[in-house]
């Protein structure tokens, strides 16, 4: 009886201590600049979803790319049609690794080197990238900056309108984590 | 003399014509109208436990299927939260790994009292247009139904 009763103590820490180094939200903040002089090209998803694992230092994200606004329907339609093909690759996704070991318990922002694959209009790449992380009691926030160009994934654009295109595109990501419940 | 001048004139309002229909097709295709889901007719209607089911089987042949249609979907609502921006996100079924139904701020206004109505734990329908899945499945432009 006392084995048994001790046996679902153990089951019970081992699965809160699982479930506490997940942290979770499913409404990260992504935009990208594409601008140039000659056109303003923003968008931004609020849909991105994102996990930190403080036990191992993972950080995993995705996002839908037909949940990206732009200021026209028009370049919406572009970037989901011609671009980035949504049809064919829905889903843009992100694994890595947290460069330096972080203090969890200490809510300080630290600025951290990530680096893992970044998974684009079906290529995969490995990039690195800075990210600023501040721990908290009951959430985490993140911020980083992701310097890409369209065409390492192989992201065709037309001579025509390659000088209203920005060489590099710059994507921005802010997200506040939750401890996951499940 | 008669002749080749109402011919010129001809050809100039001809020109013109074209001139201002090729301008308003330019200024057309440029600002576009977004899809307006409240127009559209649902190509699927089901229950948010189907396409959750359909999702798990074969998450490419399901978004062969559903992916950017307009469909509609109903289910136990689980949870509610608004975004900084006011849009809105109704879970169904299940508040981490069912169906996410988005609605944009201006519908967000536009259906309040549609909204209001509705409450966690009760079923909910929406038409919206599947944008495929994370965790969950996003459904996204949605429209209480």
């Amino acid at each position: 009886m006392i084995k048994s009763i001790l046996l679902i103590c153990f089951v019970a820490l081992g699965l809160t201590s699982v479930a506490q180094s997940l942290y979770i939200t499913k409404d990260a903040k992504i935009n990208f600049n594409s601008s140039t002089t000659v056109e303003d090209i923003v968008a931004e998803s609020n849909q991105a979803t994102t996990i930190i694992d403080i036990d191992k230092n993972v950080i995993k994200f995705s996002v839908l790319t037909t949940s990206f606004k732009f200021r026209r329907a028009l370049m919406e339609e572009h970037f989901n049609e011609n671009y980035i093909e949504s049809p064919k690759f829905p889903k843009a996704s992100f694994t890595g690794k947290i460069g330096s070991p972080i203090d969890w318990k200490n809510e300080k922002t630290v600025s951290v080197d990530v680096t893992g694959s970044l998974t684009m209009h079906g290529v995969n790449k490995e990039i690195t990238f800075k990210a600023n992380i501040t721990p908290g009691k009951s959430k985490i926030s993140a911020s980083s900056e992701i310097v890409v160009t369209p065409e390492s994934f192989n992201i065709q654009i037309p001579s025509a309108v390659r000088d209203k295109i920005a060489k590099e595109v710059t994507i921005k990501i802010e997200a506040v984590y939750a401890p996951y419940q499940q | 003399m008669m002749k080749k001048k109402s011919v010129v004139r001809l050809v100039i309002w001809l020109l013109l014509i074209g001139i201002v229909t090729a301008f308003s097709a330019i200024y057309y295709v440029f600002n576009m109208p977004r899809r307006n889901l409240s127009k559209e007719v649902a190509v699927y209607s089901l229950a948010a436990k189907q396409l959750i089911n359909d999702y798990q089987i074969d998450e490419t042949f399901a978004n062969k299927k559903y992916l950017d249609k307009a469909i509609t979907v109903r289910g136990i609502i689980r949870s509610v939260r608004t975004l900084e921006n006011h849009t809105m996100i109704f879970s169904i079924e299940d508040a981490m790994e069912g169906v996410s139904c988005t609605l944009d701020s201006a519908d967000v206004v536009k259906y309040q009292t549609k909204l209001d109505l509705i409450k966690i734990g009760t079923e909910g329908t929406f038409k919206g247009r599947c944008a495929g899945k994370l965790m969950d499945i996003q459904i996204i432009n949605c429209i209480p139904q």
